[in-house]
Formats: C-alpha cells, sequence, structure tokens
C-alpha cells in the first residue's frame, strides 16, 4: 500500500519538527528516512503510524484518507528503536498479541494463533525460544522478536523507529541484511528512521533525506550519493573535502584552478574521487603534503594540506593504489579532484 | 581476584576501622534505642501479668469491636484507594492533559494536612453543626462519631499511598509498550489489563501493603470524627488510648501488640515485595545489543 505524506507540519511548542513535508512512499517499497537528530524523521515516522498529529496536513493510504483514522484502524506494524516488548510476556505471546486482541469476531482460533506464531518465529530464527521473555534474550533477538510481532497481523504498512540503533555494530550489519532479504520476500510497503547513511544506503529502495523539519532530496541510494541536490545531502551522505573557488568559472563538475581561491562558491569532492600522484600532468593537479596516514581499514585514507592556500584534504585509496604508491608521510604529491560537485550559496553563512 | 578485593577493602578505599565501628556502632544504638528498646517494652509489658491477662484482655468484647472496626475501615478503604490509586497513576503518568500538576498536588494533600486538621474538617462538613449536618440528619444519615466517618477519614488520609508508590515506577516504565499494544490494536481496556497492569502488579501490591498498614493504625483523624463511643466507633489506635487513659497498662499494650505485629509484617511483605518491584523497574533499563 502506498503513503501519501501531503503538508505536514507539526510543532512542539516553539519548535518545529516538520513544516510542510510532501513524500510519496511507492507500494512495497522500502524507503529510509534519513536525517541527523532533531530533523523530524522520527516524528513524520509517529504521525504516519497515527501516533502523533499533525498541525496540519494530510495522510492518505493509497489514496484513502487516514489522518483521522484511529492508530489501532490503521494496519500498521510500528518496530521501536528499544524494542518495546511486554516484558511480561513469553515472545510467544508477544508476537501473539495482536491476534488475541483482535474482537471475537475477526481473532483467528487458537490453532491457527498457534500457527501462525510459530511461522513467524521460524522467519525470525527463534523457534526454540518460543517460551522465554524478552529479559532473556540478547539486543538482536529481541528486535527480531518486535519485528515478528509487527508483522503478525500482517500490516499494510511497516514503520521501524532506528531499528537497529540500539546494537552494537556487527549485529547490526546482520539485521540490516537480514530486513533487506525479509523484504524482498514479503514485499510490505517499509518506511524506517536512521541517522546512519551507510545503513540507509545499504538497505533501501529509495532515500529521504531530512533537515531541519524539511525534505531536503528524495532518491535512490545512487542518486542521492552520487547527485546530492545539496551541500547538507552532499555532507551527511559521507565525508566530503571543500575546495574553494569562484562560481563564474566553473561549471559544474569543472575542476577549481587554485588561483581562484577567494571567490565565494564551494566545490565539495569525496575522498574517493581524489587522485593521487607523484607528477603534475595538467595545471589542475595541487601541490601538497601528506599529513597523517591511517593504512588500516578497507580504504586506507591519507590526509594531506595543500601547499596552495594550506586547505586540509582527505583522500581514500584503493588497497593496491596505495600499496603500490608506497607514499611516506612528509612527501610531497600531486592531487587532483576527479569529480566535484559546485553549490552556489544562495545565502551567506 | 575480584571477590578478594571486595571482600577486603584496600586502604585507599576505606576509611580506619576504628572510625568505620564507630559510625556503624552509633547508627545500631540509635535503631536500637529508638525502635527496638520500644518493641520489646511493647511486648514485656504486654506480657507482665502473664498469657492469660494478655489473652483477656485481646478477647475482651470492646477490644474485639475494636478490632472488627479497624478491619471494616481497612476492608472499605483500602480497595477504594486501590482503584483510586491505580487510576491517577495511570493518568498521569500515559497521559497528557492539562491540570496534571494541579492533580498531583492534590494527591500530596493528606501527607501535607495534619491528619487531626482532616478529620476536623470532616466534622465541619458532615457534622450536626457542619454545612451538610441539617441535610443529613433530615435523612436520617449520620456520618460523624459513626463508623461512615471512620472509614471516610482513613480513606482521606491514606489515598495518596497507592498512587504514590505507583507514579515513579511507570514513570520509569514509560509509554512505549503502551503504544506498542495500541498499534497492535489493542483497546483502552486490552491495554490497561495486558500490559499496563501486570507490569507494575508489584508495584501495586506494595502500595496496599503500605496503605493497609495506615489505615489500621491511622490516630488523628480518626481521633476527632469518631467520638470515642466504646464498642461502637472505636478502632485499635483509640481503644489503646482509651485503655491507657484509663491506667489499664497491661490491656493497652496487649492491644498495641496486635498494632506492633502488623507492623512487622508489614515491614516483613515490604522487604520482600521491594526486590519485586525493583526488578519491575529494572527490566525498562534499556539492554545494550549483544548477541
Amino acid at each position: 500500500m502506498g503513503i501519501q505524506v501531503q503538508k505536514i507540519s507539526k510543532k512542539f511548542g516553539t519548535y518545529t519538527a516538520l513544516d510542510h513535508v510532501d513524500l510519496q512512499v511507492p507500494s512495497g517499497e522500502l524507503v529510509a528516512l534519513l536525517g541527523p537528530s532533531g530533523s523530524g524523521k522520527t516524528t513524520l515516522l509517529r504521525i504516519i503510524a497515527g501516533l502523533e498529529t499533525p498541525d496540519a496536513g494530510s495522510i492518505h493510504f493509497d489514496g484513502e484518507e487516514t489522518t483521522q483514522r484511529k492508530v489501532r484502524e490503521r494496519q500498521v506494524g510500528f518496530v521501536f528503536q528499544h524494542y518495546a516488548l511486554f516484558r511480561h510476556m513469553t515472545v510467544f505471546d508477544n508476537i501473539a498479541f495482536g491476534l488475541t486482541v483482535k474482537p471475537k469476531t475477526e481473532r483467528p482460533d487458537k490453532a491457527r494463533i498457534r500457527r501462525r506464531v510459530n511461522e513467524l518465529l521460524q522467519l525470525i530464527q527463534l523457534d526454540n525460544m518460543a517460551n522465554r521473555y524478552p529479559a532473556q534474550l540478547s539486543g538482536g533477538q529481541r528486535q527480531r522478536v518486535a519485528l515478528a510481532r509487527a508483522l503478525a497481523t500482517e500490516p499494510k504498512v511497516l514503520l521501524l523507529d532506528e531499528p537497529f540503533g540500539a546494537l552494537d555494530a556487527k549485529v547490526r550489519q546482520e539485521l540490516r541484511r537480514w530486513l533487506r532479504n525479509l523484504h524482498d520476500e514479503i514485499h510490505v510497503t517499509s518506511v524506517f528512521v536512521t541517522h546512519d547513511q551507510e545503513e540507509a544506503l545499504e538497505v533501501a529502495d529509495r532515500v529521504v533525506v531530512m533537515n531541519q523539519a524539511k525534505i531536503e532530496q528524495v532518491g535512490t541510494p545512487e542518486q542521492v550519493y552520487d547527485h546530492p541536490a545539496s551541500p547538507f545531502v552532499f555532507s551527511f551522505l559521507g565525508h566530503v573535502n571543500l575546495f574553494h573557488c569562484r562560481s563564474g568559472d566553473h561549471p559544474a563538475g569543472a575542476i577549481a584552478s587554485p588561483t581562484r581561491v577567494e571567490g565565494r562558491s564551494i566545490g565539495y569532492v569525496r575522498p574517493g574521487d581524489i587522485r593521487i600522484s607523484r607528477s603534475a600532468a595538467t595545471s589542475e593537479d595541487y601541490p601538497a603534503e601528506i599529513v597523517f596516514i591511517q593504512g588500516a581499514g578497507a580504504l586506507p585514507r591519507v590526509e594531506l594540506r595543500r601547499l596552495d592556500n594550506g586547505e586540509t584534504v582527505h583522500a581514500d585509496l584503493p588497497r593496491e593504489k596505495y600499496r603500490q604508491l608506497g607514499l611516506q608521510i612528509g612527501e610531497k604529491v600531486f592531487i587532483r579532484p576527479t569529480n566535484m560537485r559546485i553549490f552556489v550559496p544562495d545565502y551567506q553563512i | 581476584m575480584t571477590t578478594q578485593t571486595l571482600s577486603q577493602p584496600s586502604g585507599a578505599l576505606t576509611e580506619p576501622r576504628a572510625v568505620r565501628w564507630l559510625l556503624t556502632g552509633l547508627a545500631l544504638a540509635f535503631l536500637a534505642l529508638f525502635l527496638l528498646v520500644p518493641l520489646v517494652a511493647v511486648f514485656v509489658q504486654a506480657l507482665e501479668k502473664g498469657v492469660e491477662t494478655y489473652w483477656a484482655a485481646i478477647i475482651e468484647p470492646d477490644a474485639v469491636a475494636a478490632i472488627r472496626l479497624t478491619l471494616i475501615a481497612a476492608a472499605i478503604s483500602v480497595p477504594l484507594n486501590l482503584v483510586f490509586g491505580i487510576a491517577a497513576a495511570w493518568a498521569i503518568t500515559k497521559f497528557k492533559f492539562r491540570g496534571k500538576a494541579f492533580l498531583i498536588t492534590l494527591l500530596d494533600l493528606p501527607f501535607s494536612v495534619s491528619p487531626v486538621i482532616s478529620g476536623f474538617i470532616y466534622v465541619l462538613v458532615f457534622g450536626l453543626q457542619g454545612w451538610l449536618g441539617p441535610w443529613l440528619k433530615a435523612h436520617d444519615l449520620q456520618l460523624i462519631f459513626a463508623v461512615p466517618g471512620i472509614v471516610l477519614a482513613t480513606i482521606f488520609v491514606t489515598f495518596p499511598l497507592v498512587a504514590r508508590e505507583l507514579i515513579p515506577l511507570m514513570q520509569a516504565q514509560g509509554t512505549e509498550e503502551e503504544e506498542a499494544a495500541l498499534v497492535l490494536g489493542a483497546s483502552g481496556w486490552q491495554i490497561f489489563f495486558r500490559v499496563t497492569l501486570p507490569n507494575v502488579i508489584w508495584g501495586v501490591l506494595y502500595g496496599v501493603i503500605l496503605c493497609n498498614a495506615r489505615a489500621m493504625g491511622e490516630f488523628g483523624a480518626v481521633s476527632v470524627v469518631s467520638g470515642h463511643i466504646r464498642g461502637l466507633t472505636n478502632t485499635l489506635p483509640l481503644h489503646v488510648e482509651i485503655l491507657y487513659n484509663e491506667y489499664n497498662f497491661v490491656a493497652a499494650f496487649a492491644v498495641a501488640t496486635l498494632l506492633a505485629l502488623l507492623a512487622i509484617l508489614t515491614l516483613a511483605a515490604k522487604a520482600l515485595l521491594e526486590k519485586k518491584v525493583r526488578q519491575e523497574v529494572k527490566a525498562t533499563v534499556k539492554p545494550l545489543g549483544m548477541e
């Protein structure tokens, strides 16, 4: 089921959490709401669920207005950051809860509930833990139970609030991939909130980047990463080097000349788009000195200082290239941005 | 290694032996002098003239009537305060509404008003010369110097106890589980009976125990509204006072042992329940994700 968010605004006292936000979530997609804390992403999720009421605007599920509809009639599944499992119930009873609270006429009989819960326990690979209590489970297991509980009633929309936020790095990685696979299997329209750009890019079909109560950009992970619509999106979705240059002289994607650094516009370059060489091939190569090398990790990172204006530049090199170059701290090299985006600021910061 | 350092604190972490003994000794001496000695004295005095005299004082009709009235007052006020306390704590901790701060202040009123004053207020309102006195008399209802007055006064002085016990517990637990239940389609009553109440059940029991102890032991407010009619409107604490004023010390202390036993039982139940309540709070502490 598709979700249409129209002109939603929400204030908490004087604080604006959402400011005229529009968003379309196509049916069956897995969408990430990505933004720093305080950007309004969780508020938007809670408004879609019905746990908060918007000050203005409307929510439609498949074109049908649901803004005024009661939470329990919306048929959404919600997964909370801290799981919110019922602590006095076993895993089995937690997952069965949504089915057992249905009105008598709609409630499946005991045998069917049991079958459904066992199905879900298999799906989350916790079949042998049905009789445990939440306190006896690890964080990752709790989150999977929370997900199974949300799926038990076959919701039309699945909403997840920082689903992996409270987990450690390794478990988070596993669960992410698991969620992606799960979504490929069941295709329920899903929206999840995260402040982790890596998570959003890895899991989602579509990423919604939010900042200060507004949506900055909506697009596929490639679109938002490779073609960010604003400086905010560029810097939020990964590390970035700033190259100062004059706007008029350089169309987007051009390479800034080191003699024009006094200009107002700023070129944005990802650390992976910096090429390091020992000799200057063209006038676009800037001389720089290596300040620091961090050789461990998937992408060795080199910190350089431009000799022309003293700016610090970070470069990520493929391991092979890094070994081949055999760089040393203090060495003088040439750097060239191979892919740069220039944003002309419409206001002075 | 760890247990060794724990059982034998190093000099860097502790005070000299003499200071430790002095501080611990002072605290124990204080407790003994002000709590233990009086408690023992109650039982010694009560049994001074033998078990038979003790027993006679307890099964004497006026004493039995006092016991019965105390039980009735507690049996009515505790359930009422249980319902009220849970409702108040539920409203205050799980919902946002206007006037919440005012409600919390009202809740503390019985703690801030002297019990004698609260009893006196009931006399002023419901007594013969009070605001509602003539109307009550016209309808042949007697509240003051009768059992209903005693029950009312008991309810008043004990009504914060359950709520006060539950509010911090429910606040610590937050509203996430209720929200989860709501999204899963549960109705208000289903959320209350299947999620909220089971999560605080030990806290509720704890509050009931405290409320019961206070209801049975209340003196001031009840004393004002009771009229001290022997065999009719005397509760246990009032009966003790009357006996004492009549220089019937053995009987007074004999009846007082019942209240002392109630206190000891309450303390024991409290100690047991406190552990359970702590577990209820602890289960909410956000866990670290470990697989």
